[in-house]
């Protein structure tokens, strides 16, 4: 194991830094929300009798799964950034933090490519049938996570940029960005197996 | 001012060895989905999947995400999330399918 161990500088009664424990608690009602739009996308996924195509006919998985591969190897950068960050090398930080970006940058583009097939090539929009419909609230929300997560971390660069350094102590939270991003990506493995893999 | 000092985290070279199994297992989970359309039943298929797909996510709430190394009530507050979640849906998810199993 590493030398480098985490100091929380904590205040409160719960021992958990009262950022971190909102960002959690934040992270917990989520399952919540992506709860209901996986089960609304089973439920209508085998609804019968309407206009064809279904997303399951039209997957593209050998390039959904370069997609899920690209946000796996984002959670590492994100990771190495908050490895870095502790250990105050500025410098790491700021490179994992852009090599972050634009993994994310690179699933977003994927996933407007995968959308874009789908609705001009493939003719399934997101009226087409119950079951698109449910497939692109779905996917479209997790997107809509991953660009505020990419926001959130080149607005993080941005600091590091303009003030030299980044600090754990005040402001944008390095560590809470990270729960998010990996968030998102726990979020995708599930979405991945769930609606793209299993039929 | 009380200071929590938490277990030490893994290193980098740890940090990408998981980072490597992560891909392994998604790897096998692309290749098994190939396996199920090349005719292997999908009674073996389906819950290899959701296992592979359960022990990645839990590599990274617990690595990445550091819930091993933090206090206990991080990973409380998480998993009643997560199990409050996953029993509402189930329960949803079996109404629906029994439901139309009746009107079937």
């Amino acid at each position: 194991m590493s030398d480098v161990a985490h100091e929380e500088h904590v205040h409160e009664s719960t021992g958990v830094e009262t950022r971190k424990l909102a960002m959690w608690v934040f992270l917990s009602s989520e399952f919540m929300f992506f709860g209901a739009l996986i089960t609304n996308y089973l439920l209508f996924k085998g609804r019968v009798g309407y206009t064809a195509p279904y997303p399951a006919e039209i997957f593209d998985i050998p390039f959904t799964s370069v997609s899920s591969f690209v946000l796996l190897m984002s959670s590492l950068t994100m990771v190495l950034a908050d490895h870095a960050i502790h250990r105050d090398d500025q410098r790491s930080t700021r490179t994992w933090l852009i090599a972050t970006a634009l993994l994310g940058m690179v699933f977003l583009a994927g996933q407007a490519y995968e959308f874009t097939t789908f609705v001009v090539d493939e003719g399934m929009k997101i009226s087409t049938n119950p079951a698109a419909s449910a497939f692109f609230t779905l996917t479209g929300f997790h997107g809509t996570h991953v660009l505020v997560g990419v926001i959130m971390l080149l607005t993080l660069v941005g600091i590091s940029f303009r003030k030299g350094r980044l600090s754990t102590a005040t402001g944008l939270n390095l560590e809470n960005v990270a729960l998010y991003w990996h968030f998102v990506d726990i979020i995708w493995i599930v979405i991945f197996t769930v609606v793209y893999l299993i039929k | 001012m009380a200071g929590a000092q938490t277990k030490a985290h893994p290193s980098p070279k740890q940090y990408v060895q998981i980072a490597v199994l992560l891909a392994v297992l998604t790897a096998v989970e692309v290749a098994l989905y190939y396996i199920e359309e090349a005719g292997v039943s999908e009674i073996v298929v389906y819950p290899t999947l959701i296992i592979l797909a359960i022990l990645k996510f839990v590599i990274v709430v617990a690595f990445y995400m550091h819930t091993r190394y933090e206090k206990g009530i991080i990973s409380r507050f998480f998993t009643v999330g997560f199990v409050g979640a996953l029993m509402l849906y189930t329960v949803v998810l079996g109404t629906f399918g029994v439901l139309s199993a009746i009107g079937g």
